[in-house]
């Protein structure tokens, strides 16, 4: 239905029209009438290798805008404060506020209460003397430092400076805590893992 | 005339004061700003102190590290070094699963709560740095993981909150 295909022809063209594909064998397309543009399918074009402009400026004014809506959003959050994370330890959970269970305690026996002031202040002198040793421990270790330090300086005032100096490879500094009983020799621990459940908080 | 009408009350007069009455009424104590997190100028310390420095107390058992920080805080005080900040970091919690002895499966031992606690102190001199090292270690606690570091932004920002979405711009914009 190429042949007959009505394109937006005048009437009077008609007459002249004169279809020329009946006599041709169809194999070549051709041109039907003079307002048909291109040899192609109703409608159509040859591609062409220039971007329309009108395209190019919504293009261009649409990535302006997102590019403002972003840095505006960027300011708006950089505006707000950092916070910090919340610490569990602090936050009394709510449980042990609202149920009304009070303990009743018995009531202590004169004994045991005087027992019980009695041990109070051995504990006190005890800790006091703890306290009082360790006070002397650090004044011994201050006093003996100055003393070597002085000594070196007698000695040599090179050494004395390096010794001034601070150390570092002091810091980073790390110690587990001593244990109650040595590692048990030959001890099988079970297979197992570790899942980190931490609430992450996000602002 | 409001001008002439007005009796001011000088210095030298009795009448001086007259009118007054907000002393005698009870103090405003002024509404109390939200402090804006910011982070404090990290100090770099010369050759002969260091500069800011975390003592970083880490356990399972929180009534221990606690007394422990406070215990360390009270020692820095009573030897007269500077303490800038005592803070507590968030506090993780671990799932701890063992696998049976006779089984494929994975048991729910227990849920561990681990606790830190921070001491940050400033100008400690270098003389001084290992006997105080020596007196913490000697009454540091069972259980308690200590560590002694410098201080840096990081240290900081691990206190914060995240914010994805600002990073997601960020991330975005450049």
């Amino acid at each position: 239905a190429e042949s007959m295909a009505p394109e937006s022809v005048s009437p009077h063209v008609l007459c002249y029209f004169f279809p020329c594909s009946s006599w041709l064998p169809r194999r070549v397309p051709l041109r039907e009438s003079h307002w048909q543009s291109s040899l192609l399918e109703l409608r159509t074009s040859l591609p062409v290798r220039a971007q329309p402009k009108k395209k190019k400026k919504v293009d261009v004014k649409k990535e302006q805008a997102q590019k403002e809506r972003m840095k505006k959003k960027l300011k708006k959050l950089e505006k707000a404060a950092p916070e910090l994370i919340p610490i569990e330890d602090f936050i009394t959970p709510l449980k042990y506020s609202e149920s009304n269970r009070v303990r009743s305690l018995p009531g202590l026996s004169p004994e045991e209460s005087e027992r019980r002031v009695l041990l109070l202040k051995k504990w006190c002198l005890f800790k006091q003397k703890q306290d009082e040793a360790e006070k002397k421990a650090i004044k011994g270790l201050v006093e003996s430092q100055q003393e070597a330090l002085k000594e070196l300086r007698l000695e040599s005032e090179e050494l004395y400076e390096a010794a001034i100096r601070r150390d570092e490879e002091l810091f980073p500094f790390e110690r587990d805590g001593p244990s109650y009983t040595p590692p048990l020799p030959g001890y099988d621990p079970p297979e197992g893992k570790c899942i980190d459940i931490t609430k992450v908080y996000t602002q | 005339d409001v001008l002439l009408g007005c009796h001011r009350s000088y210095r030298s007069r009795p009448t001086h004061g007259i009118g007054k009455f907000k002393y005698l009424l009870p103090k405003e104590v002024p509404k109390k700003r939200k402090e804006k997190v910011q982070m404090k100028e990290i100090d770099a310390g010369t050759e002969y102190h260091y500069g800011d420095v975390n003592i970083q107390m880490t356990s399972y058992d929180l009534c221990l590290v606690e007394h422990f920080a406070q215990y360390v805080h009270r020692l820095c005080n009573r030897l007269s070094i500077r303490v800038n900040e005592s803070y507590a970091m968030p506090t993780k919690t671990n799932e701890v699963l063992f696998m049976e002895e006779r089984g494929s499966k994975m048991q729910l031992d227990a849920v561990l709560t681990t606790h830190q606690r921070v001491v940050q102190i400033r100008g400690l001199s270098s003389t001084f740095a290992p006997i105080l090292l020596e007196i913490i270690q000697s009454s540091q606690p069972e259980g308690v993981h200590l560590l002694m570091k410098q201080h840096t932004e990081a240290d900081f920002k691990s206190r914060l909150k995240s914010r994805p979405e600002l990073e997601e711009l960020l991330a975005e914009m450049s």
